[in-house]
Parts: C-alpha cells; structure tokens; sequence
C-alpha cells in the first residue's frame, strides 16, 4: 500500500515543463524563483481507476503508448495535466482529440492531479 | 505504508490534491476455467505495435510490427530482422518507401501455401512511391536460411490511403486501410481495406477501400469473383467500413469477416461473393443532411455519446432501407463499437466444445459511456456453419490488451498479438 504525497507549484512553471514534453522531477525545477511549493496528497488508488477505465484501452497497460495513441510513461506530470487542462476546456490538439476531450471533460481538478502523476510514475 | 515525496511544477489543479490514497496491484491474473483452461505464455514481448502473425508447420512465425517492419521468429526462438519500414534500424533491407503514419503502416502478413516450394510470402504496408500514397500488398522471396527477403513485387499497389487529416474522431491521417492477408483452403489470396474516412470509396466500383479483394499471387483477379457492373474484378465484396478481421470457416469454407463498427455496431459477416457490405457513410442521402468533412461515418453528434441504436438508425453500419440485399451481420456486439479487429478458427481437440469456433480479437475504445471491452470472445456457429449459436467471453490467463491480431499456430495454440507490444501463446490446459 502506498500513499504519496506530492509537492506542487501553482505558478507559471507548470506550462513551461509541459510543453517542453520531458519529464520534469527535478528539485530545482520546482524551487525556481517564483514557485510555490505546497504539499499535497495524491490518491493513487483513484487514479488507478480512471486509468483502468479511461486511459489503458488506448494507450496501453503501462501507459507504452499503443496504435496510434502515444506514450505517457514518459511524460512528466506537468505535460500530462497541462494536456488534460487543455482537453477538458475543449480544444483539440490532436488527431484523437475527441476521444481525449470526451474522457477529459468529466474530471476534477482533484482528478486531473492524481492521474497526471499516477500515469508519470507508476510504470517506471 | 509507505510515503514518496514528490516535487513538482503541476499546474493549479494540482493544489486541490487531497484525499486518502491506497495503491492496489495490479490486476492478478486469472486462472481462467470456462470452457477450456488456459495457459498462457509470452513469445516475444517489447514489439513496437506487432500488427500480425503467420505461421509454418515448424513453428516459424513471421511478424510484423507496424513502424518498424517485417521479422520472422524461427522454431528455435531466434529472431530475424527482414525488411524494414522506411529507415528504420537494425533490418538487413528496408522499403525506402514504407512509413507509418496514424493507423497506417505494415500491417497484415502471409505465407505463400506452397511456402516449400516457391519461398513466397506477403506483406501490406503503407507507401508513398505513389502520390497520393497507397497501400501496397507485396510479395517477396524468403531465403533458405529465413536471414533475407528478395524480388519484391507488389502485386496491389492501388489501396487507398488518407493523405490528410478530417474533422472526425480518430481524423488524423493514415485512418481506416484494413489490412489483413488470408489464403483460403483454396488457395485463394484474401486483402481487406478500409474507408480511409472518404465517403466515396465504401460503394465506390473502382477505389479499392473498403473492399474484400480476392486474388491471385500475382494480384490478379480470381476469374469467380462477381461484382456488380463496372467494378474492379479484383473485388470479391465491397461496401464495408474497415475490415481486420478474416478468416475461413473450417467446414464451409465461408470467408467470415470482423468488423470494427464506427460509435456502434461492430460486425461478422459471412460473405457472399459480390456482396454489398451496407455501409456509405455519404451525406445527403438515406436521410442525412451534410456532415463534418462529407464523411458521416460517425454522426450524429460525432464527439459525445449518444445510445448506439439511434446512431445505428441515423447511420447504420449494414444500411437495408439503401442496400435492401446487402450481406446481413450475424452478430453486432450487441450494438457497440469496441475495437473489433481479428478473427481466426481454433482448431484442435485441446479446445473441446471451442474446437472448430471462431474467435474474434476487440481491442477496446470506451467512449461516450461504451464499456471499454478489451477481450477475446469466441463464436460458436451452428451445424451448418450459418449464424452465430453462442457468445463467450474467454476468460484470459493474462491481462487483457489491445487484441490487434490472432491467428492460430500449427501446434493448436492461438497467438495473440496487442498493440501494446506483445505477442502471447494461448494453450488448453489439462
């Protein structure tokens, strides 16, 4: 059993690592100027779930990418909920992204949060 | 319990994390016991999107992996680069031509049935030697030692391809090619294609999509086949959506299509020759008016569901009231759409009342409230081989995947392939 805690910033940063489409883990990332670093918990057992239910049919059963759904185990939390954000306010950034808006549009932020980590980490 | 701390630079939403957490394992494998229990173990694994599989009576097991290339797999476990998909690495050949692009790619791959004698097998693959680009089903020689192919001919160079990208689900380019290759008991060469999300090429006589082509080794049509006036003699039935799946039932011979449905109606069908598979997704007819890009093969209300049967009505897969002789389905998984992509025949008496049924590979999509279905179900015909009899979902020894392909091999196993990169042996247990 596992419980992790994740220490987010609610700044500008975020954008910038996600688009750059690598992972962005490290400290210093985070500890730049401007950041604000805050705890918090990430329900992994909840992420699992939207995974198994909304994620792996497409793009794997370790988030390997499959078809033409791309790779997520290599993405870092910040490119995936950036995507999320972008899917779930409707816009369309790719050839699947009906597919992506229509499973993005029923999440929370609290959901965004915890499947943007779980599908970065979990298949390492 | 344990704790990871993690540092990160998540966007706002981030901040509302809360709750309890409690990371369960992944799915335990099952011992699956309905009709037949199940071994299983992995061929080959970290495949690049292995498409389809084909066998000798030893064991060799050529495969394909769809932006990589063409490989074969001898009795002995080794394995053979072949031929490669444009510059990908680590072939001894490659077709400078061949790329992936969306859903398209190497695809389906065959031996020759008179594989001792002549060395020939068969490949489709997406090229751009053509403009626009096709696909092309190709036919090389396999040397004595399975190190090298040779004397590539395409023998159908003229399958249509989606150049450009369309305001539809799944829309980008590469969309909707087909792609399976069967030889029947007869000997006979079966390629099937798809739509490429172009409304015109379903019921069109001359655009290969969304056609059965039944031919020769050279590419030529079988003198039996019998479409309508004006088409393509190669066509032995057209009018579909885009077919993956094939197979030959083992008593009638029948060739028996899988179907991916669009937002509804995944299908089998039992093919007529000439046959009319039903589906024009045009709009401005059977009641339609326009629809996104000229292609309604996913209305009404293409980007939310919606219940499948009154897509089914506006858009049917098999469309009666236009087509009242097309071939009618004999199963519609239940209506839905779930990633409907192979077929074959199990055989042997391992598998006791499966042996001689059908079984069909769903790769899963969940969308707009569709239970997502990844699964192999096997479909039990009655006596004379007309009508499906019965359903069963088999119960994997694994954890599902995207069932892209299954054939079954010369040892009565039943291989299956998942986009995820794996291909599995399938075996009765005692």
């Amino acid at each position: 059993m596992l419980k992790v805690y994740a220490l987010a910033a609610a700044t500008c940063l975020c954008s910038m690592a996600a688009w750059a489409e690598t992972p962005s883990t490290d400290p210093a990332t985070a500890d730049a100027p401007g950041a604000v670093v805050a705890e918090q918990e990430v329900d992994l057992k909840a992420a699992e779930k939207i995974f198994r239910k909304s994620c792996r049919a497409c793009h794997g059963n370790q988030a390997q990418g499959a078809a033409s759904y791309p790779k997520l185990s290599d993405k870092s939390p910040e490119y995936i909920a950036e995507k999320l954000e972008l899917y779930r306010a409707g816009e369309k950034i790719g050839p699947n992204s009906i597919l992506m808006i229509s499973h993005a549009k029923k999440l929370s932020d609290e959901d965004i949060a915890n499947i943007s980590f779980y599908v970065a980490t979990a298949f390492d | 319990m344990e704790h990871v701390k993690y540092l990160s630079a998540l966007s706002a939403t981030a901040a509302l994390l809360a709750g309890t957490a409690l990371l369960s394992t992944a799915a335990v494998a099952q011992n699956g016991m309905n009709t037949t229990n199940l071994q299983h173990e992995v061929v080959l694994d970290g495949l690049d999107n292995p498409w389809d599989m084909a066998f000798l009576d030893d064991g060799t097991m050529l495969f394909t992996e769809k932006c990589s290339g063409l490989s074969v797999r001898l009795p002995d476990g080794a394995v053979n680069a072949l031929y490669g998909v444009g510059e990908a690495e680590g072939y001894p050949a490659n077709g400078a031509d061949l790329f992936c692009e969306g859903q398209a790619g190497m695809m389906g791959v065959a031996f020759d049935p008179d594989f001792e004698t002549n060395r020939r097998i068969y490949v489709y693959s997406t090229s751009n030697m053509s403009d626009p680009h096709t696909n092309r089903l190709m036919r090389f020689t396999l040397n004595d030692d399975f190190t090298a192919v040779d004397d590539r001919t395409d023998i159908v160079d003229d399958v249509v391809y989606k150049m450009a990208a369309s305001d539809h689900p799944f829309g980008g380019p590469g969309a909707h090619n087909g792609g399976r290759v069967r030889f029947d008991p007869n000997g006979h060469l079966f390629l099937t294609t798809g739509d490429t999300h172009n409304s015109e090429v379903p019921q069109s006589p001359t655009k290969m999509g969304s056609k059965v082509l039944r031919i020769d080794t050279d590419g030529n049509a079988i003198a039996e086949n019998n479409p309508p006036e004006g088409f393509d003699k190669r066509t032995y039935t057209y009018g579909h959506r885009n077919v993956q799946g094939i197979a030959f039932h083992p008593e009638t011979g029948a060739a028996i299509t899988a179907e991916h449905g669009p937002w509804h109606s995944d299908e089998i069908t039992i093919l007529e020759n000439g046959g009319n598979g039903g589906w024009d997704p045009r709009p401005n007819m059977a009641g339609r008016g326009d629809c996104p890009d000229d292609y309604c093969g996913y209305s009404p209300n293409q980007e939310d569901g919606m219940n499948r049967y009154e897509r089914a009505a506006f858009m049917p897969m098999t469309d009666f009231d236009t087509y009242p002789d097309a071939m009618p389905p004999i199963w519609n998984n239940n209506g839905w759409s779930q990633g409907t992509s192979s077929a074959a025949f199990l055989k042997g008496e391992g598998w006791g009342d499966w042996d001689g049924a059908m079984v069909v590979g769903i790769m899963g999509i969940g969308f707009g409230g569709t239970p997502i279905g990844q699964r192999i179900d096997v479909i039990q015909f009655n006596g004379d081989g007309t009508d499906v009899e019965d359903v069963t979902e088999m119960t994997l020894p694994m954890d599902p995947g995207r069932f892209r392909s299954l054939v079954t091999g010369p040892d009565g196993s039943l291989y299956a392939s998942i986009d995820e990169g794996t291909i599995y042996k399938l075996t009765p247990g005692q």
